[in-house]
């Protein structure tokens, strides 16, 4: 047997579902008594390193997802998670990527490590509680009400962060405190003269080297940003019902959800959609958006990243929308101002009137 | 719940006397297709087979990011459109990739162009017989099980007679003393099963087409390389999209065997695992898979990686993997090929194919790798 079995490590590279899910994977293991090791944040020479590995046509977040293995593995820790999430509904698949994330990084690096490899497939009846057995038992733990118990340690500190993320705060915040076992309220809702949302996985999003601090850089321009996590589960899922559309693919709540309950609601003043390129799922959910968003009068512009994207001609396009947003809103204002003052006028002639008949009488 | 959504998918607009029926072209599946719906007392419409202008209406038309196959298969619905029909007829199997989709996104976009028709998608996810037979009934309300019988059998015998005539092509091509007999021969044989319209004379096609391709005189002594085509489902099978790679091969002297084969894979996916007693491609190639892939993760990755090590363990000579641009399932399978490759030792080319392949760059690199089997196999007889 492995000597770090001994130690019950476990790495968890900081990709793909590290950035939904970490909330619950930190309760469970900490349950279990195994340490996590987490990976360095993403930067430049961790997706160049995973570049090495994986053939071209790949998406970016695979790129950094075999970057961070190798980052974990310089590390010194060869008990690494890489989670297959097959289905998370009855024929509700994942991207074949995500999928097979396992068969890719078994045999693309070759390196001696062990990989905690458990599958989540609800199609094929393979469940939660099955795929959190999976990694107990990979641990060679057996007790299954201590598994229980674990997987309710779980979903304690993941129902923390999102109850903290649906009141709006924001996603470091929000699994800081998730992590420390704190839940923060928030007291005050800032309004801000634009809002937008942006559609985009987790992975794409909260990870500051891909999504080049899209959020900050939203925040320093004025602009109030929704993202998914603000969204809960079932809203998504009814947003998406409530468009007429079926949902098809397993993260397809985080984009077409989370733009669709926006967009249904009027909440926001245009959408930004991000995504990795030659992404497949994106592509279509993107396009759907496009066509309802067309339909409703609301604009939309699709970012993609690959590992070369210069932040310069993406700050342009992304200024040039905020500004057009903005144009559009003034003009807005103005159009109604027009409105306004008339309303006003007339209820001082109402208000005069009243104050008239009640003179005469 | 599931009655409900099957009725959702076969909308029914159009009453059942009018309908023209159409479908998206992919290689021959034509011949079979018309062989059915002809004698369930239908009216078809064939759109013309793909080509560059079929690709530039599908280009126009579609996102940027969807794959090749799509663009195709739109662009054959709206000239089939264009032709007078107004049904049209697909299958899909939700799970797999973006095909689950396609259906969808088409809908959406002829109906956006103005485009008024019946779109009958038949599932092929479980119960595929059923769903099948359904979605037959439903486009033709043919109720004579005769005329069942009649079309599933003539179908099944055309599938399996382009099939035979596929391989013998295969086979014969590279041998042939006369360029360019084999094709003829394929190509007649196309005609004439196209043409045959009674089960027991479709039942006999099989048989005359491997006594005709038995006349081609052929050089039995040549060394000939082998090499196995795999790959995406569509993109093996049309011609038009593989840039017809089965015959530049042939002409280079290389017999290519094709591991997906239409009717072996109806057979294997209609036919009621009761009476299916063959051990299926995709059974195969889990089990050669094994070390390589421990699940199936959509599209035909698994089979593309299960043949490779088929292949290696049978003494075939090469691999050449061909794929259309950002395929999901078919971009894991590259990423463990090289893998594969090394461990087995067998060469492997991934080719990726979209809009913009250049033939001559092409031609070059399967030219190049050719060199390189033969080379193997010199090497190998010298020691």
């Amino acid at each position: 047997m492995n000597n770090s079995f001994f130690n019950k490590k476990i790495g968890i590279p900081r990709a793909i579902s590290y950035y939904n899910s970490y909330p619950f994977y930190y309760g469970f293991f900490k349950s279990l008594g195994i340490k996590i090791i987490l990976s360095d944040k993403t930067t430049t020479k961790i997706i160049n390193e995973g570049c090495k590995y994986v053939v071209s046509d790949t998406c970016l977040p695979v790129k950094v997802f075999a970057g961070h293995i190798i980052n974990l593995l310089d590390k010194g820790c060869n008990v690494i998670f890489v989670p297959s999430i097959q289905s998370t509904d009855y024929k509700i698949n994942n991207c074949s990527k995500i999928r097979g994330l396992p068969e890719i990084i078994r045999n693309v690096i070759n390196r001696d490590f062990t990989m905690i490899e458990p599958t989540l497939d609800k199609t094929e009846n393979i469940d939660f509680k099955n795929f959190c057995t999976q990694i107990a038992n990979a641990f060679e733990i057996k007790d299954s009400i201590r598994i229980k118990n674990a997987i309710n340690a779980g979903w304690e500190t993941y129902n923390r962060f999102c109850k903290m993320t649906q009141s709006g705060i924001c996603y470091q915040e929000a699994l800081k405190n998730a992590i420390e076992g704190k839940l923060i309220k928030n007291t005050v809702e800032i309004v801000k003269p634009l809002s937008v949302v942006i559609m985009a996985h987790g992975y794409n999003l909260f990870d500051d080297r891909i999504s080049m601090n899209l959020i900050k850089k939203l925040e320093k321009m004025d602009v109030k940003v929704y993202t998914s996590i603000n969204v809960s589960r079932e809203k998504a899922i009814s947003s998406i019902k409530a468009l007429g559309e079926i949902q098809y693919w397993a993260n397809e709540l985080e984009l077409t959800g989370t733009a669709a309950y926006y967009l249904l609601n009027n909440k926001v003043d245009g959408i930004i959609a991000l995504s990795a390129f030659g992404c497949g799922p994106d592509s279509l959910m993107v396009d759907e958006m496009t066509y309802h968003c067309k339909e409703k009068g609301m604009p939309l512009i699709h970012l993609t990243i690959d590992e070369h994207t210069g932040e310069a001609g993406f700050v342009t396009r992304l200024e040039a929308f905020i500004d057009m947003l903005m144009r559009k809103k003034r003009r807005l204002i103005d159009k109604n101002s027009h409105k306004i003052t008339k309303q006003i006028t007339e209820i001082v002639e109402i208000n005069n009137n009243k104050i008239l008949t009640g003179s005469m009488k | 719940m599931n009655d409900k959504t099957e009725n959702v998918k076969m909308e029914n607009k159009i009453p059942t006397k009018q309908r023209i029926i159409a479908w998206p072209r992919m290689g021959r599946i034509d011949i079979p297709l018309k062989a059915l719906l002809l004698s369930l007392g239908a009216e078809v419409v064939i759109p013309p087979p793909n080509s560059n202008e079929t690709l530039e209406i599908g280009v126009r038309k579609s996102i940027e990011g969807i794959c090749l196959p799509y663009k195709l298969n739109l662009a054959n619905y709206i000239m089939a459109l264009e032709q007078g029909a107004n049904t049209l007829m697909m299958f899909q199997a939700p799970g797999s990739c973006r095909l689950g989709n396609y259906t969808k996104m088409a809908q959406k976009t002829l109906k956006s162009m103005g485009y008024k028709f019946d779109m009958v998608i038949f599932d092929m996810y479980k119960s595929k017989m059923k769903q099948t037979l359904h979605a037959f009934w439903h486009v033709t309300h043919c109720i004579n099980p005769w005329c069942y019988y009649k079309g599933f059998s003539l179908g099944f015998n055309k599938f399996f007679a382009i099939d035979t005539a596929e391989r013998l092509l295969f086979y014969t091509r590279p041998r042939e003393l006369h360029k360019g007999d084999a094709e003829k021969c394929y190509n007649k044989w196309l005609e004439i099963t196209d043409e045959t319209n009674s089960v027991w004379e479709a039942k006999k096609l099989k048989q005359r087409i491997i006594e005709d391709f038995k006349k081609i005189p052929i050089d039995t002594n040549k060394k000939v390389p082998i090499v196995y085509l795999i790959g995406e489902f569509f993109v093996l099978l049309d011609p038009y999209t593989n840039q017809n790679i089965e015959k530049e091969l042939g002409d280079m002297g290389v017999e290519v065997q094709r591991q997906i084969m239409f009717g072996d894979w109806l057979e294997h996916v209609l036919k009621p695992s009761i009476f299916y007693h063959k051990e299926s491609h995709r059974e195969r190639s889990v089990k050669y898979a094994k070390k390589y892939m421990k699940r199936a993760i959509g599209g035909e990755c698994i089979e593309t990686i299960g043949d490779t090590v088929y292949a290696a363990k049978h003494g075939i000579d090469g691999i050449i993997h061909i794929s259309p641009f950002s395929c999901m399932p078919e971009i894991v399978a590259q990423n463990i090929l090289p893998k594969v490759s090394r461990e087995e030792d067998i060469p492997t080319l991934s080719l990726v194919l979209d809009e913009q392949t250049g033939k001559a760059g092409y031609i070059t690199r399967i030219e190049a790798f050719i060199d390189l089997i033969k080379r193997k196999q010199l090497k190998k007889i010298n020691n």
